[in-house]
């Protein structure tokens, strides 16, 4: 790479680029959440720096013409489905992981009867659950029917993550444990699960983001209690203030977060080993 | 006495439809070591599997102790195993891989550290014992691995090539620590290895396998002097084999460079058989041409050949030399410098190779056992 500096130049550029395009939006959402209110409105140029809105989000202003955000049920709602939908989709993941191990008969169709569940347009699948919810008499709930879409959705991801991950597994890991008497119950949870937590980790993340903004699903799939993205949706069609681009701030602030977390499990469950071995090497 | 490890007509077909096992059939008494050696490829890890549990009996049994154990499941049974690629807990200390094992059979943790702390003096694991896997070299890693699975003291230990990945010194004295825990544990040791001189060292017997079978089950001298067949007569040592007729089933053959006579004849061959004669390099004396030649044909009871010689090697007081004899075919010569009269041989001088017939074997054909 070095000797080819122009090659350099242009890869650096390009990468530049793609951030830029990347994260403008955010930032532009970011710019003007900052206006001025109550009177500011959600566009250039800002009228003076304030952080107004985001007090506005908490009710810490008088009350103006602009109605608070309705958004507090629904952000609870969001969390708790993508928690939830988070493990459920983790586990089912790890364990059909787990079962293509060893090839059993029906396994390519089994596989590609998991992996459509990613793949068929969201509002087609949506509009199924709704139908057929319908049909069958059961009330549309955010903790029921877009519980299940949301699996059906996420659990394909995790089940490809985990895949990967057992893929470079070394089988004989276990067989060493079991054959030191070790049952396999204890097995999976002592050597196992230690050695395939990043992916567990990466699994979780996937199944989370995607659950927490899952749209075109959640759209016909649910009843009245709204989700995030829906209830966000929702106020479009009022007026836009430049409350919700605080709000986006402050979720984009959550994902953050999250990110971290995940990095630093991460960092610690894979660097464990090594620095540990580094240590003592110089102790 | 009941046998430690009893395989009985054991098969393994993989599920792609692959036979890589057929017809094992082998009895092991207690704290013998009994080194299984072959080609890649022939069985050997296979067969190993199927005693540990990992690998499915696709036909026969295996009885440990009388017990049949087919359907036991690998942590059920008293059998531990030593990986190829030693397969150690990469999350795990040096010490706690070793632990592990007893923790999970239940004894005390006071008990526990005093028995692994012994198998690390031994091994010489005792400065490492808190890193972990991805600080140590090859060498450490495999002591680890052989620590973990002596550790428990199973019946039976399993173990896979173990000491493939030691440089030559460390390998003689990993060697020597192994065959000694060995006899003062008495464990029963079943020894994979591709090198065939460590298996002569170790064991007390060696099974020789080709293409998912047993071809000899011999003690190392045996094995080395009477190899049973062409295959273990090839891979085994450095013999040179020839084809011919049996005249005599006491030992005489008949064969394209003359007959030879009083040579040891595998039990089963029939006069008038066709048979190969196994000849080791060492058995075979090189002597000058023009040598009286009267006198070496009464010295080896008529088994002499006229050969030429291809090239002289000497390696401080042994020589090594590889001649053609009449019709071209390569024989080889190995012996210390003073033996026979061969001073000064060089290359495309004729050469009389005189055989000590009691050390020679003879075979059945190849033909024979391809088509058993
Ligand atoms: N899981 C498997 N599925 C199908 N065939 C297999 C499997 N494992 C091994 N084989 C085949 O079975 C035969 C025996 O393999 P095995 O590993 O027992 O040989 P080996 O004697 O241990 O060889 P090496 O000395 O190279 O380790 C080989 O032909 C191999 O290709
Ligand atoms: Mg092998």
């Amino acid at each position: 790479m070095e000797r080819q500096p122009i090659l350099r130049g242009l890869l650096t550029g390009w990468t530049a680029l793609f951030l830029v395009f990347l994260y403008s939006p955010m930032v532009v959402l970011a710019i003007l959440s900052f206006q001025s209110g109550p009177e500011g409105g959600p566009q250039f140029p800002i009228e003076h720096w304030s952080i107004y809105w985001y007090r506005q989000l908490f009710n810490l202003v008088p009350a103006s013409s602009v109605a608070p955000l309705p958004l507090g049920g629904a952000l609870l709602r969001s969390l708790a489905l993508a928690l939830t939908t988070m493990v459920v989709s983790t586990v089912l993941g790890t364990m059909t992981a787990q079962a293509f191990r060893r090839h059993f008969r029906g396994s390519g169709v089994v596989f590609y009867l998991v992996v459509l569940g990613m793949m068929v347009p969201g509002v087609l699948v949506g509009l199924g659950m709704a139908l057929t919810a319908n049909y069958v008499g059961i009330d549309r709930t955010w903790w029921g029917t877009v519980f299940l879409v949301h699996v059906v959705y996420t659990y394909p991801f995790s089940f490809l993550v985990m895949l990967a991950i057992f893929n470079r597994f070394d089988r004989s890991v276990e067989e060493a444990a079991w054959s030191l008497g070790v049952s396999p119950v204890t097995t999976f949870r002592r050597i196992t699960f230690p050695l395939i937590f990043p992916g567990v980790l990466s699994s979780m993340l996937f199944a989370f983001t995607l659950s927490y903004d899952e749209f075109p699903r959640t759209l016909f799939a649910s009843g009245g209690d709204l989700t995030l993205p829906l209830a966000i949706y929702g106020t479009f069609s009022v007026e836009i203030h430049p409350n919700l681009f605080a709000f986006g701030v402050l979720t984009t602030l959550f994902s953050f977060a999250l990110l971290a977390v995940y990095a630093t499990l991460m960092t610690l469950s894979v660097r464990r080993a090594r620095r540990v071995a580094v240590q003592e090497e110089i102790a | 006495m009941i046998a430690d490890l009893e395989l009985i007509g054991l098969r393994k077909t993989y599920p792609n439809g692959a036979t890589a096992v057929q017809d094992v059939a082998l009895t092991v008494e207690q704290g013998e070591f009994v080194s299984l050696v072959g080609p890649s490829g022939c069985g050997k890890t296979t067969t190993l599997r199927m005693i540990a549990g990992f690998e499915s009996i696709t036909a026969g049994d295996v009885f440990i102790r009388g017990q049949r154990i087919n359907d036991m499941p690998p942590e059920k049974r008293p059998t531990s195993t030593i990986f190829q690629n030693f397969a150690l807990f990469p999350h795990m200390s040096v010490a706690r891989n070793i632990e592990y094992g007893l923790a999970a059979r239940g004894v005390k943790p006071a008990e526990r550290a005093e028995r692994s702390r012994r198998i690390m003096e031994k091994l010489d694991l005792l400065d490492i014992a808190d890193r972990r896997e991805a600080g140590l070299s090859g060498g450490q890693r495999q002591r680890v691995a052989l620590a973990r699975g002596l550790v428990v003291e199973p019946q039976i230990l399993l173990l896979d090539e173990p000491l493939g990945a030691l440089d030559a010194n460390l390998r003689r004295s990993i060697q020597n620590e192994l065959k000694l825990l060995q006899r003062t544990l008495g464990i029963t040791f079943i020894f994979v290895t591709h090198a065939q001189s460590e298996a002569l060292v170790l064991s007390d017997r060696i099974v020789v396998m080709n293409r998912g079978r047993i071809e000899q089950v011999s003690r190392p001298v045996d094995l080395y002097t009477r190899p049973q067949t062409p295959f273990v007569a090839r891979f085994i040592g450095r013999n040179t084999l020839v084809g011919g007729k049996l005249t005599d089933a006491s030992g005489s053959i008949e064969t394209p460079y003359g007959p030879m006579r009083g040579v040891v004849a595998n039990a089963l061959l029939r006069r008038g058989d066709a048979a190969q004669i196994v000849l080791p390099s060492e058995a075979l004396e090189p002597h000058r041409d023009g040598a009286d030649h009267d006198r070496l044909v009464a010295q080896y009871d008529g088994n002499v050949l006229s050969a030429r010689v291809l090239a002289v090697e000497v390696v401080a007081h042994t020589r090594l030399i590889r001649a053609a004899l009449a019709d071209g075919r390569e024989i080889l010569l190995e012996g210390h410098t003073g033996q026979g009269s061969a001073e000064g041989l060089a290359p495309g001088n004729p050469l009389l190779i005189g055989l000590r017939p009691e050390e020679a074997t003879i075979v059945a054909a190849e033909q024979q056992q391809g088509k058993k």
